[in-house]
């Protein structure tokens, strides 16, 4: 279980998470949603050790991980797929993919980790020694979340896994880490502006704004509430 | 005939040790966007340990290592104390300072316990006169050997770089340390050994260059690490290949200034090279221009 207790993160002056408390259910997928600026990467950030905290806890599996260093939280199991297409663009597809394997925990055989990645998605194993920096926008977004998983991690935090992306490509990446989450029971973070998405995969949701918590509820309620139309108007 | 090409190869073999305290220089550039400005004090201190040691009776190759361990030691203080606290504050240039400071205070040291005047560095594989001749003209063997010593480490840093996982793991860490340290890798434990490394290139070259010259005092190293970063720019800050050709430009910049016009103009005229070299080209030659992040 991932528990996040009454966070703050600040830049400086700036505070971009202001006290938020959140579960994420074991094996299921929970959403975060909000606009632009409403603090879901600072909190994700914050889960994985990057954003700066404040004060407030996190918690895996009942333990106090809130002062370990990034990569340490990479070896218990939490794996995160950031932002903005974050690849070593210099390498090939295949050397990310294995600098991810072998300093996350490694529990499968490098062959056979491989071998699912190629599986999922073929176009990387036509891809694999083509520097990732040359992959289309799609491509990337696959790869990236086949470096998130590669460990078969127990945590999948994903911070806007659609944007920028064709809406078949997008199906493909929904797609994948709702089968991952399902077959092996791996607990999904989903952090998206485009609400409806999100909340229609998720069993869960957050509503954030201004880094506060302003609803939540299960997702199929949050919809029924016209949420997703009051946050697309937000947009707009 | 004869001086141009002693001068050459003085230049390409004090060139080549330019490369290296360059390439140590570039190894934490990679991985913080820092570098110890108090380099040249470590290249000092290593070598004067290495004199001293030898002159009490040491055998050589232990001095050696022990000066290098010395130097290791010196450098995690200078990770943990002066650029790991500076890097905790996004733009801060505290670091610059501070290594900078430990440098200038090692100087102060140095000049204390081992006095201001030069020691004497000892002749550690071939000394200053043994030569052979080739074709007619005297080659200097120390030069060869510093030379093909200095080339040895470069392809053994290359291929550590490139061949192993930690070689990778750094070079993940220089294109993006987020990323990094949220895939597993030790990010904090990649940058003392970047500056560790560093160290260690550094004192090998203050050896070198002490071997060369004959002699070691306090203020050695400032002049080496001038042209340590003049390699490493002109190069093109980051590239290895490029701090090689930057260090060798450089020395024979430097060698032919000083033999054929003056040696007073030596330094005036090289940098005066230097900056029409940048003028043509500023991302040096080897260097990639900074392509923006999408
Ligand atoms: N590294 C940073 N330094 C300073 N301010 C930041 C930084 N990252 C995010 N912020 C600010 O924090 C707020 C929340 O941003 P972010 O967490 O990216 O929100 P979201 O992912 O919901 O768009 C914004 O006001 C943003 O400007
Ligand atoms: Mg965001």
């Amino acid at each position: 279980m991932l528990e996040i207790r009454d966070l703050i993160v600040s830049y400086g002056a700036i505070e971009a998470v202001r006290g938020v408390t959140l579960t994420a259910a074991p094996g299921a997928i929970t959403a975060i949603v909000g606009a632009n600026g409403a603090g879901k990467s600072s909190l994700l950030r914050a889960i994985t050790g990057l954003a700066p905290i404040k004060s407030g806890s996190v918690l895996l599996d009942g333990k106090d991980i809130t002062k370990l260093p990034a990569s340490r939280r990479a070896e218990l199991g939490l794996a995160h797929a950031m932002e903005g297409r974050r690849i070593f663009r210099q390498l090939t597809v295949e050397e990310n993919l294995q600098l991810a394997w072998q300093f996350g925990r490694r529990r499968n055989a490098w062959a056979d980790a491989l071998e699912r990645v190629f599986v999922t998605f073929p176009i990387l194993k036509d891809k694999r020694r083509v520097q990732a920096g040359l992959l289309s926008g799609g491509q990337q977004q696959m790869m990236i979340v086949s470096v998130a998983t590669i460990c078969n991690p127990s945590y999948l935090l994903l911070d806007e896994p659609s944007l920028g992306l064709a809406p078949i490509i997008v199906q493909e990446i929904y797609t994948f880490f709702t089968e991952r989450c399902r077959e092996d029971g791996t607990t999904v973070l989903l952090a998206e502006q485009m609400a409806a998405l999100a909340l229609k995969v998720s069993e869960h949701g957050y509503v954030l704004r201004q880094g506060r918590v302003v609803r939540e509820g299960p997702s199929k309620e949050l919809v029924d509430s016209g949420l997703v139309a009051a946050l697309s108007s937000a947009y707009l | 005939m004869e001086e141009f090409l002693t001068l050459l190869l003085a230049g390409i073999s004090v060139g080549a040790v330019y490369g290296l305290i360059a390439i140590g220089l570039n190894l934490t550039f990679w991985t913080t966007k820092t570098m110890n400005f108090g380099q040249g004090s470590v290249m000092m201190l290593c070598a004067m340990l290495t004199a001293t040691l030898i002159a009490r009776g040491w055998p050589q190759a232990l001095s050696i290592l022990a000066a290098l361990g010395i130097i290791v030691v010196l450098m995690v203080f200078t990770e943990t104390y002066t650029v790991r606290p500076a890097l905790k504050i996004e733009g801060s240039m505290g670091w610059a300072v501070s290594t900078l400071g430990v440098g200038i205070v090692l100087q102060g040291c140095a000049a204390l316990w081992f006095g201001s005047q030069a020691l004497a560095f000892p002749d550690i594989i071939f000394s200053a006169i043994d030569d052979v001749v080739v074709f007619g003209v005297h080659v200097s063997l120390q030069y060869i050997a510093v030379l093909v010593l200095a080339l040895a480490l470069v392809v053994v840093f290359e291929l550590l770089v490139r061949g192993t996982v930690w070689g990778r793991a750094m070079r993940a860490v220089s294109m993006d340390s987020d990323l990094a340290s949220v895939i597993g890798i030790p990010t904090r434990t990649i940058v003392l050994g970047s500056y560790i490394g560093s160290g260690i290139l550094a004192g090998v070259s203050g050896i070198l260059v002490a071997q060369i010259g004959g002699t070691v005092d306090p203020a050695f190293g400032f002049e080496l690490v001038i042209f340590g970063f003049v390699a490493a720019v002109l190069g093109g800050m980051g590239s290895t290949t490029g701090a090689l050709v930057g260090g060798i430009v450089a020395g024979v910049l430097q060698q032919m200034v000083g033999g054929y016009i003056s040696s007073a103009a030596q330094h005036g005229m090289a940098f005066a090279l230097l900056i029409l070299i940048l003028v043509v080209r500023p991302q040096g030659f080897f260097g990639q221009r900074e392509i923006v992040k999408v």
